[in-house]
This record gives C-alpha cells, structure tokens and sequence, in this order.
C-alpha cells in the first residue's frame, strides 16, 4: 500500500468520529423529516402512520397560525432587523472615538450582557417589566408617564421583545469594533487631507471597510429572526400571548411537533422555514455584490 | 496453555448463555414515572424500595424503574410508545396527563372480574372516577380535593369573622348576621379584604385599584382554565353525544365572575400581579398578601408557615362543586403482560400503596388510611389545620371532572389556556363574545379528529 493511500486512510480515520456524528445526527433526521413531512406521523400514534403527499405542504395555507406566525416574525423583524445592525455599528463607533474614557470598562460592560443565559435573562427582563412592580414602569411613574403593558399588550410586546434583545448584541457589537479598528489610518488621513469631516470620514471610510462585518451580522440577524424562539417560549410560557403576538414560527413548529406531537406537519413545517431562511440568505448575498466592499476584491 | 484459554473461554460462553436464559425465565414489567409526581430524588429511595420488595416476594416478575424528569416525561413517554418500547405501568398520573395520552390505557375490569380482585375497599364514587368509556383505567390511588386556603390573621385585621369550617355552615357577617356562604358571600368579603396602598378596601370609593398590596382571593394555580368556573357547576366543553363543543350557563357566569373579579372589582389579582414580587412572583398565597386562595390539597406542597387555615368553599345556587385531583399508576394498553402488569398495579394501589403515598403527599383513597396521613401532615402545620374540610369536599367533587377528555385533547387544552390567558392579561373584553369565539374554535379543533 503506497504512503499516499495509508495517509488517506489515516484521514479518513481521523474525520470519522465527525462523519458518524453528520450522518446519524443530521443527515439522518433531515432525510427523515423531509420524509416525515409527507406522512401524518404523529408521535402518540406512531402505529396509524400513513403517506398524505403533499397534503402537509397544501395545509401551510390553510392554517391561520402560519399567517400570524408570519406576521408576528415580521413586526418583530421591522424593528430588531435595523436595531441589530445600527445598535453594535453605533456603539463600536462610540468605543472607537480618540476622545473617549474608560474604553475598556465600557467594552466590558457591554458585552456582558451577551453572557448572561438567555434564560437567566428573560425572567430578569419579566421582572422589570411588570406592569405592577416593575423597575420601568416605577420610573416612568417618577416622571409622571403611566408605563405601558409591556408584556400583555399585542402592541407594546414587541418594544418589549426588542428590549430584551438588545441585551444580545455584545457579540456583534465586538467584532465590528474589532473590524473598526482594523481600518487602514492611512486611509482616514487621506480623507483628511481631502477634506472630509468626521460624518464624511465614517461615511466613506469606516462603513465601505466594516461593510463586510455589517453584512455578516446581517445574515446572522435574518437566520436569527426565522429561529426566534427561547425569548418568546420563556416569556409566554409557550402560549404565544398576548393574543398570539408571541406566536413567532418557531413556536408554532416547536408547538405541532413537540406539544401536539404532529410530527409530519411539524416536519413541513420545518422545511417552510428552511426554505424561507435559505431564499432570504440568499437574497443578501446576490445583494451583497452591490454594497460590500472587499479589499481583496473577492466578492461572493 | 492454549487448551485452557479454550476451556475458560467455552466455560464463560456458557454462562453468558445461561445468564440471558435465566432472565428471560421471569416477566419484566416497566415501571415509568414522571407525568405526575414521583420523580424527585427524595421519592425516589422509597419507589426502590417498594419496587426492591415486591421483586423479592415474586421470583417470577422482575419490575423495573424508569423514571423521567417531569419536564421532559411527556416527551419521553410518547418517544418510548413511538419507538414500540411503552412501559407496562405508568404513574402515578393525575386525569390531565392521562388525558395527553387518552386511547392508550388498558380497560382493567376484565383482569378486575378474571382475578376476582375485590373493588369494595374503596368508596364506590372513587372507583366510578374511573370509569370511561375505555373502561376501567384505574384503581383508586390518592386523592386531592380543593378546599379555601385563608389567612386568620387578615380577617382579624379587617375585623371579619372567619370562612365556615363546615360545608353548610352559613358565614357569619361583622354585624352577626347569617348569610349563606355562596359566591356572592365570598365576592363581598373578598373586596374588604382587598386592601391598596392608602389602607383603603376594594368597596371604598377612594380605593386605588393601581396601588394594591393586600388581594381578597385567587384561584392558586388554575392551570390552562377549566378549574376556574368548576365553582359554579360541573361540567365537560365537550359533548360526547353530539360532539360539540359546549359552556352551560354555569361556567359562563364563572368565567364573567372571574374576569370582573379582575378587573371590575379588583379583589382578584391580574396575571401581571399575579407574576409581581408582591405575590410571589407566581405563588400568591404563600407570599403572604392573598387573604383566601381555592387550591388543591396538593398546594401544601409549596405553601410555608403556618399562619393559614382551611374552610368550606362557597356554594353557587345552593350546591357545592368542589374540584377534585386524583392520581394512580395506569397499564399500557400494548402491553405484552396484562396479567403481571395487573399484579404489580394491584401491589402498588395496595399494599405498597401507603409508603408510596408518604412521599407523594396525597390522601390516601382508602378511607381508613386517611387519619395516618393527616397525622403526618400535622407535624408539618403545628397550627391545627381544619382537615375535616378537606374530606367533607369529597362529597361534592366535580363530576364530569374539569379535567376531562376532550378529542384532540392537547390541542383543545392549549386554546382553552389561550382562553383563560386572555382574561388574565386583557381587560375591556367582551367576555360572552370571547366565549362565544372560544367555543368556535373549540369546536374545529375537535372536528380536526371528529
């Protein structure tokens, strides 16, 4: 045997752990849900299996939960997609400025929050908006604003939600400061010399160079928004209250598989929200091609 | 050298071969906890030993534990069916968690009439709770009726005299009069108990309703709802002759009770109150600032101190409907071992029924076993809890219970929380409206398997 083929086989060796895991742990399933999807598999009657077609598939359209899944996703999105973005952008530019105190302990500061469990940091949040005994809505009654409802309104959950959210940006908030400080000074000097003030500096500088930080904590966001679930389940209880404003899709996918047990319409359901976050991360990196910028020149 | 190596290995071949024989020579039966109680640590020591001393007196049965974290036991139990591995016994499980797998019990009365086993020890209403149109699918185990929760104390401060202690007794008002203890009684007390920040009670005009530190009364833990308007009458959202979803005049004047309770009245804690640190953060009765609170005899599980005590509850046009909880082991219909599987139930709901219990905290179904329980309990509330109350309930618990099955059950049972979710959290509602939308779509989610 030639050293070449006993060193493949060694690799092979090496990669297996990993390879048996990919099979039986993901591979598997997806084959088997994708499978799954087309059956009315239910896991309390997992003996009265029978093949539907496409009958699970025909079903998204009927079903008013996947319309105001859809719909809650989306309100959400219309604010934490621009707060995911804008929020790290702002601060890591804040943490950049010369002029600035005590970078470090600010930068400590506000990552932490990102290593907080999000379960340990929901029943926080639910605790300081409460309605009753709530931290904000004390303050807001020093200033003479009643405070809202913050988690039993259909209106105000989602400023809520957001809220609670934004204690999660540490991490991209960090890697565009890291992505910041990794501009070029040269080039700030040569948009000095030809005359450009701090807005035309961070306007034609620092967001064409972080452009490609910017666009990966887009993707993330996006993919993020479709796997919305931990806050919303923790807060609601699993109910999707108030009114179903909670009711983000993964809770519903988690709630027809897991809850009712209807794992073949959970699986189609599974592959809808599949198919969606895949079309959206898509869409970005077609885009991509107009509004990032790479030194290298490599695009996508 | 090579021939012994021979020998040890043929030798230990034949008894790795003798050892599978020998264990296929007795039954086993699985023994699955975790959908109800039993899944602590501290039970576990004592299911060991029950399942330790029965292995031991029967050599032809081998029962075996599986016990699962009760978050994950649903889960788990669907899995094991799913995958053609169901365990013989399941429980102890109250109605509820049966209900999540309604259909897969075993109908017991043949086993019941083929070993002659004798039904008269309990009281026959007990048996009869398990009566279904399955059939027979349990044997009396533990029961946890309802009863009123009140703390002396705040009624002394608002100078009122305490909840009767019997059901019948009339309830005695500040100026002496008898009235009938009835939910109006109860409605009237509750708001002069129901305190705000000012010292000012739910029936003054001045009364802050933003400000309350002191509620009247709650439904401690109601879970998804249907235990709320039981007060009222006992009833099923589903009509198992018709197969429509159904609320008799009952549950709707509960339902409206509650929610002006809420917020109309205000001597019954939001949900937003409910979840404040005033009350807890969930466990109002115990946090101190919740005068009277209908719960279970299993709320002695989380319920501290001993400045509390237990009355009769209120009645509703002249008749009591007292909640009942009750929990025993189930057989898997697909069982591979109806007999054993029988032999080991009857142990459990028998003789081995006792120990069980003590680490369960339920009242033992079995009349004579009660005084023993009540006993212990005593040593946990030095303060002389009126335990007569709690066995008087039985006399009007609930029938059909509000635990009931439903077609569709998870699904009904998760609309019928959403229900009871929005009364708790939403106040301006139109509530027989809401009802009205309720039952609609109660209704196509039962024609979803009708």
């Amino acid at each position: 045997m030639s050293l070449k083929r006993i060193q493949q086989i060694w690799g092979f060796i090496f990669l297996s752990p990993w390879i048996i895991g990919f099979l039986a742990f993901t591979l598997f399933p997806l084959a088997a849900s994708l499978i799954l999807s087309f059956t009315d598999y239910n896991l309390n009657r997992a003996d009265e299996i029978h093949w539907l077609g496409f009958a699970n598939y025909m079903k998204i359209f009927t079903d008013p939960l996947v319309g105001i899944s859809l719909a809650a996703t989306f309100k959400f999105a219309l604010i934490a997609l621009p707060l995911s973005i804008i929020l790290p952008v702002g601060l890591a530019a804040l943490l950049n400025a010369k002029q600035l105190k005590g970078k470090r302990i600010l930068r400590t500061l506000f990552y932490m929050p990102y290593m907080v469990p999000v379960v340990s940091s929901v029943y926080i949040w639910q605790g300081m908006l409460n309605t009753e005994t709530g931290w904000i809505n004390r303050f807001l009654g020093l200033l003479g604003i009643a405070g809202p409802n913050w988690l039993n309104d259909i209106v105000w959950i989602y400023p809520a939600l957001n809220i609670i959210g934004i204690w999660g940006i540490g991490n991209a908030f960090l890697i565009t400061l890291a992505a910041m400080q990794g501009v070029p000074t040269e080039l700030y000097e040569a948009a000095t010399v030809d005359g450009a003030g701090p807005w035309g500096r961070f306007r034609n500088v620092t967001l064409p160079m972080i452009s490609p930080v910017i666009f990966y904590n887009l993707v993330l966001s996006v993919i993020g928004l479709f796997r919305y679930f931990e806050i919303p389940y923790i807060l609601s209880q699993g109910t999707g209250r108030p009114g179903n404003a909670q009711m983000f899709f993964n809770l519903h996918l988690y709630k027809t598989a897991f809850v009712f047990k209807e794992m073949g319409y959970g699986s189609a359901l599974a592959w809808l929200l599949f198919a969606m976050a895949f079309i959206a991360t898509l869409a970005l990196f077609v885009s991509s091609r107009r509004w990032v910028y790479y030194a290298s020149g490599d695009g996508f | 050298m090579s021939k012994k190596l021979l020998l040890v290995l043929c030798l230990l071949g034949l008894a790795l071969g003798l050892v599978p024989a020998a264990a296929q020579d007795k039954v086993q039966i699985v023994w699955f906890i975790g959908l109800g109680t039993g899944g602590a640590p501290e039970q576990r020591e004592m299911q060991e030993k029950v399942v330790a001393a029965f292995n031991a007196a029967n050599p032809d049965i081998e029962l075996v534990l599986n016990v699962a974290e009760n978050t994950v036991a649903r889960d788990t139990l669907s899995t094991l069916i799913a995958a053609g591995n169901a365990p013989d016994i399941i429980g102890p499980v109250g109605s509820d968690g049966a209900n999540a797998f309604g259909g897969n019990w075993l109908d017991l009365q043949p086993l019941v009439e083929k070993t002659g086993y004798n039904l008269t020890q309990w009281n026959e209403a007990a048996v009869n709770f398990y009566r279904t149109p399955e059939g027979l699918i349990g044997l009396p185990l533990a029961t946890f009726p309802s009863m009123l929760y009140y703390r002396p104390a705040m009624f002394d401060e608002a100078g009122l005299n305490y909840p009767p202690a019997n059901y019948g007794d009339p309830y005695v008002m500040p100026d002496g009069t008898e009235v009938e203890w009835d939910v109006d009684t109860l409605r009237e007390i509750a708001m002069i108990l129901t305190v705000d920040a000012n010292g000012n009670d739910a029936t003054m005009p001045e009364f802050d309703p933003d400000n309350i530190v002191q509620w009247g009364f709650h439904f401690q833990w109601y879970g998804e709802g249907r235990q709320i308007p039981t007060l009222w009458g006992a009833e099923s959202l589903w009509n198992p002759e018709t197969g429509k979803a159904q609320m008799g005049e009952a549950w709707r004047t509960g339902y409206k009770w509650f929610y002006d309770g809420m917020w109309k009245d205000h001597f019954i804690p939001t949900a937003a109150a409910e979840q404040s640190d005033a009350l807890g953060a969930g466990n109002p009765f115990n946090s101190g600032n919740l005068a009277m609170a209908q719960s279970h005899l299993w709320y002695t599980c989380c319920l501290e101190g001993s400045e509390w005590n237990a009355a009769a509850l209120p009645s509703y046009q002249g008749k009591w409907n007292v909640r009942l909880h009750a929990d025993t082991f189930r057989i898997f219909k697909g069982t591979k071992h109806p007999d054993e599987s029988f032999r080991v139930l009857t142990y459990l709901v028998g003789e081995a029924s006792l120990d069980l219990l003590s680490v369960y905290g339920g009242m033992p179904a079995r009349e004579q076993d009660q005084d023993e329980f009540f006993r212990r309990l005593d040593e946990k509330y030095p303060q002389g809890v009126n335990w007569e109350v709690v066995k008087q309930g039985l006399n009007y618990s609930d029938n059909p219970s509000h635990e009931a099955w439903m077609p569709n059950y998870l699904k009904a049972r998760d609309r019928i929380s959403a229900f009871t979710t929005l009364l708790a959290n939403t106040p301006g509602l139109d509530v027989d409206a809401e009802i009205d939308k309720f039952l609609a779509d109660l209704q196509a989610i039962f024609d979803e398997v009708q």
